[in-house]
């Protein structure tokens, strides 16, 4: 499936290879195939980093997400879902256009990508959607950011597909920060995290997501030891 | 255990792969046998003891302790282990030694503990009746992950959940007193056994020794009071859900420790921004990373855990 995907996803780049610099790190097996947490972590990669593309080889929806650090680090905490066993890339692109690809493999008994989302097993799911709860920590410049949303991938039966698209953190003066594009495979309720450079980190950030259905979704996070 | 329904296509997928796997890869492979060993911790208090390990194909689920008590009327078996076929062998046991079978009761729902019901369906099966209306509604999913956990093990059995509710109180079988404490903390809920004549507590999974306890259900703070109410009880002896016989008291002072140690840890890690695999990388407690089943109870009580932790710790910052 790597051999498509590179091309599919990634535009097939002639100048990219295997590269230990690009941790990516997750269980070796999944407990919760809807939530599995994984770090991609590209801070070791010379250079600036132009965006990172994650892809799960066995899938039923392939990309999982399109993350582009900006003037964040290059690293970024999440959870998807799985299908099946399958290994997940990230995919490191740099300046100069070559692509640096880490790896790891996630046995799971899969069925992440059809069930349907815990939050249509309550009634009142809709009142909370959109939620955004989220901290940053001046001192070591992360920033965990979590919103409500079932992040239904159209798989599970009878459930039309309502997912993020995408996520933009900005700095107070309304310059972006970082920006992810996000796709189905992403876990339910997403948690992120995002490593902000000590400048960044000690000045209020605002949180803005959208999904496919056009709901718009806004935060502002300060600085809080 | 997954708190979601696979779908139908998938159990069904799950068995033709597992039938394939076996009858291409493995012929004519003869059926594996359980060697039980029980043995007697008090009067009439039989125990096997279950390995201290996850669920494995190479333990063959046999991970949780089970308990016979003598009666008049035959045996009192406390939970029944994973499979049909572990089930059958401790029907065997009782039947031939101990008279034959009065009762079964289900300490609580998770599958390593009841899955081996089949073998009794003739005699009552009783739980408290939120463990029963637990073991209705997630029986197949059970199944099924057990089916792809233990493979060959597995071969016949259907779950068969317990079929009487019972209630907390006094109950004399065969002549024998006993107490049943309805609990709750690992589980929604939890039943523990009081015999009353040598002293002993069969507690189930409300205590562990030197196997790490598993979180998939729990409820912390509830466990916790639920482990002071069994201390007052100051059993003779203690048979916890898994790990060797305790006299000594080191199954409760083990168990609290090790739900206050993770407690502790989960919270030091939301406070400090950390996301769930960077808690997973950090590793179990030192003072319990030799526990049976560790790390990997640590790994799993992380992702089932987490998401408690973390909404507590971040704030509220916008939405729609």
């Amino acid at each position: 499936m790597w051999p498509l995907h590179r091309e599919e996803y990634l535009g097939g780049p002639r100048d990219w290879q295997q590269d230990a610099a690009v941790l990516t790190l997750a269980p070796s097996a999944a407990e919760d195939a809807a939530h599995v947490p994984l770090i991609v972590d590209a801070t070791g990669i010379e250079g600036q980093v132009r965006r990172i593309v994650v892809t799960i080889d066995y899938s039923p929806i392939p990309l999982v997400l399109t993350f582009h650090p900006g003037r964040a680090l290059p690293l970024l905490g999440f959870g998807v879902k799985y299908e099946t066993g399958s290994a997940l890339r990230a995919s490191v692109e740099r300046e100069d256009g070559s692509w640096a690809m880490g790896a790891t493999y996630v046995a799971a008994m899969g069925g992440g990508c059809t069930a349907p989302a815990a939050a249509h097993a309550r009634p009142d799911w809709q009142e909370r959607l959109g939620e955004i709860r989220a901290r940053l920590w001046p001192d070591t410049g992360r920033l965990r950011v979590s919103l409500r949303h079932p992040m239904d991938t159209g798989l599970a039966p009878g459930i039309a597909a309502h997912h993020l698209t995408e996520l933009e953190l900005a700095s107070g003066d309304g310059e972006t920060i970082a920006r992810l594009e996000l796709h189905e495979p992403v876990e339910e309720n997403p948690a992120l995290t995002f490593l902000l450079p000590a400048a960044l980190a000690r000045r209020p950030v605002t949180i803005t997501a959208r999904d496919n259905l056009g709901y718009r979704f806004e935060g502002r996070v300060e600085a809080q030891s | 255990m997954t708190r979601r329904a696979p779908s139908r296509r998938q159990v069904l997928l799950g068995g033709v792969a597992i039938a394939a796997a076996s009858s291409l890869v493995r012929p004519a492979r003869a059926a594996s046998t359980y060697a039980l060993n029980p043995f007697e911790v008090a009067g009439g208090v039989w125990m096997i003891e279950g390995a201290q390990e996850s669920l494995d194909a190479a333990n063959g689920g046999a991970i949780c302790n089970i308990v016979l008590l003598e009666t008049d009327a035959g045996a009192v078996i406390v939970d029944t282990g994973s499979t049909a076929r572990f089930g059958a062998a401790l029907r065997a046991f009782a039947d031939q030694r101990l008279g034959g079978v009065a009762a079964v009761f289900n300490t609580h729902h998770h599958p390593d503990h009841w899955l081996g019901n089949q073998a009794f369906t003739d005699r009552p099966i009783k739980a408290l009746a939120d463990s029963k209306a637990a073991a209705e509604a997630n029986g197949a999913d059970y199944a099924t992950a057990l089916y792809a956990i233990l493979g060959n093990w597995m071969t016949g059995t259907a779950p068969h959940p317990p079929a009487q509710a019972v209630a907390p109180g006094p109950v004399v079988i065969g002549g024998r007193a006993l107490r049943l404490i309805g609990e709750a903390g690992h589980t929604g809920a939890d039943l523990a056994i009081l015999d009353e004549e040598t002293g002993t507590l069969v507690a189930g999974d409300l205590l562990f020794l030197d196997r790490a306890p598993s979180l998939p259900d729990a409820d912390i703070a509830a466990w916790k009071r639920a482990l002071e109410r069994l201390a007052d009880l100051n059993p003779a002896g203690v048979v916890p859900g898994h790990g060797p016989l305790d006299r000594t008291g080191a199954a409760l002072a083990q168990t609290r420790a090790y739900l206050e140690g993770f407690d502790d840890r989960m919270k030091r890690a939301v406070t400090r921004g950390l996301s769930p695999m960077e808690a997973i990388l950090a590793g179990p407690m030192p003072e319990f990373a030799a526990m049976g089943a560790n790390p990997e109870e640590y790994h799993r009580s992380v992702v089932q855990r987490w998401t408690e932790y973390e909404s507590e710790a971040l704030p509220v910052v916008g939405g729609a």
